[in-house]
């Protein structure tokens, strides 16, 4: 049970990582990034609530926003920070030429995938972990209960590892770090912006339809948005209960109405950042198989002659 | 203890090893001679499960490494001809990493790296960061790192390549010491001379084919009466090596560094005739020497456009 459990190429890269004082520098130049700015804007926020309203609510709606700008920010550096630890996971092997000693060992080409991913996410989780007593700051304004911080870190989590998924699928699937990494960051700004443009298009033209449908209906690209997401999560935490800011924003620019009618079938009646979640994890986990296949030296469907 | 049958690996049209027979005893060193691009690292990729053949059959002590190729790797330990370090790590870490990988037992993995470390002579570089370390205790590092899981069958790929003598000789010594242990070792190299000395068996490859096997005495043998010249012409290279490839006695010509290299047959007469041949025919030859060495001499035959049977 313990052999399960032990992974030598995670053991070793924390190991590794964690030496030196490249890690601590990271962690805290991160932190200190988060504090500058939330500082600046609670600053900025704060004098302008007291001055004005002197109120209980003033204190309760500076802490959800500074609240807002800390989660919005981390997950920014998320999606920022993901790729670069994980495109070069498996290519930097290749190149380093340690990849065959690896997969001449006893370890399946899935747990090498799996000990890297950890590896890189876990300078993630430790970012994130570590910026804990910073989010703790909002809870001296209220607003925001501990189990929305437990939910919003949970939401990072599994944005990491679907982000951190395809890092190291290009890895595997590109023989250089420069171009998986490239690959990666583009993959990323098309999920986080192209995809809305693309959502807020089908759903004009799906309302477009004569006669004018009236069901719901949420384009597939949101589902494998994570910023939709979040701004989803965000906005419930905050108790407002119209539908996600994106949608009203573009609607805006773009003429669309949202989503009419009510939502059919268990899985539209989720959260859209749990459907969000849920579609994120299972993609990462078919993108982490496909990643084994890969660097598998003997691939299933090999042609025999 | 290593039976490789028939195997073919094709890259689209082009043949990387082209149906390749061969087999090693338990305990024996077999050395794997060939020019680059041979098919030296294809095959021992293959051995080593790391590549599939397009077709043929590899046994590793009775066990077919593309069947079970898990189980083959427990009999197997692989030394690529490129040393790859992971930044940060210290020599004893290293030797523990890929234990770990082995599925070997914490204090079990301790125990063997240090006795490897002894076997290698890096007793004293335990705590060093292998990123510090000499090529020369690089190589032998990554030779206890392929002992670590106390294989049967070892695959090093020119082991000895780029290191200076000395590093050579440790080498040598360490790989005399694993035969006396009862390992099989399968050795690449293209430093012949060397390869005499330490292989009970050698085996040429030329573009993917096996082309002579044996004993180093049996291929001596075969050998006797066969000559090797390097001659350096002033101009006309191209001139001389039509002229050379016309004389009978010729049987390969390579041309290297503003070199020939010519195989022929026959004694010194025959070295005399194809100068004289040479000379009256207006090429400026200024330099034509015999080549000393044995296996170098059988290089340059086996790997000349004729084939050779033993």
């Amino acid at each position: 049970m313990k052999r399960w459990f032990y992974n030598p190429v995670l053991a070793s890269s924390l190991k590794t990582r964690m030496r030196g004082w490249r890690t601590a520098a990271a962690v805290t130049a991160y932190l200190g990034v988060m504090l500058f700015i939330a500082y600046v804007f609670f600053k900025i926020s704060f004098a302008n609530e007291v001055m004005h309203y002197l109120s209980v609510s003033a204190n309760r709606s500076v802490g959800l926003r500074v609240y807002m700008l800390l989660a919005v920010l981390q997950f920014a550096l998320i999606l920022l920070v993901t790729p670069a630890q994980t495109a070069g996971v498996i290519s930097s092997e290749r190149e380093m030429q340690t990849l065959d000693l690896l997969l001449c060992t006893k370890m399946s080409p899935f747990s090498i995938i799996i000990g890297k991913l950890l590896s890189s996410l876990a300078f993630i989780l430790l970012l994130v972990i570590s910026s804990i007593p910073l989010f703790s700051l909002v809870f001296l304004f209220g607003g925001i209960a501990p189990e929305d911080v437990a939910m919003l870190f949970l939401f990072y989590i599994i944005t990491a590892f679907a982000v951190g998924s395809i890092g190291i699928f290009y890895s595997a699937l590109f023989k250089r770090t420069v171009v998986s990494t490239v690959v990666s960051y583009v993959t990323i700004f098309f999920l986080g912006i192209v995809s809305i443009i693309l959502g807020v298009y089908m759903m004009s033209l799906h309302y477009s339809q004569l006669p004018r449908p009236s069901d719901y209906y949420v384009p597939f690209v949101f589902y494998i948005n994570p910023t939709i997401g979040l701004s989803d999560l965000l906005y419930r935490q905050a108790g407002v209960t119209a539908p996600n800011p994106y949608y009203g924003i573009l609607a805006l620019l773009f003429g669309v109405g949202w989503s009419s009618g009510s939502p059919q079938g268990w899985f539209q009646r989720l959260p859209l950042w749990v459907a969000n979640s849920i579609v994120m994890s299972g993609i990462a986990v078919l993108l982490l198989c496909a990643s084994a296949w890969i660097i598998k030296p003997y691939k299933r469907f090999r042609r025999r002659s | 203890m290593l039976v490789v049958r028939d195997l073919v690996k094709k890259y689209g049209d082009f043949l990387a090893v082209d149906h390749l027979n061969m087999e090693v005893e338990r305990g024996q060193i077999f050395g794997f001679i060939g020019p680059n691009g041979a098919g030296k690292t294809t095959t021992m990729k293959i051995i080593a499960t790391l590549l599939a053949p397009t077709s043929g059959q590899v046994v590793v002590d009775g066990i077919d490494v593309f069947k079970e190729p898990i189980k083959a790797r427990e009999k197997i330990g692989y030394m690529p001809d490129f040393f790859g370090v992971y930044d940060n790590l210290k020599v004893m870490e290293y030797l523990n990493f890929y234990g770990s990988a082995y599925g070997i037992e914490y204090h079990k993995r301790r125990r063997i790296a240090e006795e490897l470390l002894e076997l290698v002579d890096l007793s004293d570089k335990r705590d060093a960061y292998v990123d510090t370390l000499s090529r020369g205790m690089k190589q032998r590092l990554c030779l206890a790192r392929c002992l670590i899981h106390n294989p049967e069958l070892l695959i090093l790929d020119e082991p000895a390549s780029g290191m200076d003598p000395r590093a050579r000789a440790e080498i040598k010594a360490i790989l005399k010491e694993l035969k006396r242990m009862g390992k099989t070792i399968l050795i690449s190299s293209h430093i012949l001379p060397e390869m005499a000395e330490i292989c009970d068996n050698v085996g040429i490859i030329d573009r993917g084919k096996l082309v002579v096997q044996g004993s180093v005495e049996q291929i001596m043998q075969r050998m006797t009466g066969r000559t090797a010249v390097r001659i350096r012409v002033l101009r006309d290279m191209d001139r001389a090596i039509s002229l050379l490839k016309e004389q009978p006695m010729v049987t390969g010509v390579i041309e290297e560094d503003q070199e020939l290299e010519v195989a022929c047959r026959g004694g010194d007469e025959d070295l005399w005739q194809l100068l004289r041949t040479l000379v009256s025919s207006d090429v400026p030859v200024v330099s034509f020497r015999k080549m000393e060495g044995n296996l170098e001499q059988i290089f340059m035959e086996v790997t000349s456009d004729e084939e050779v049977v033993l």
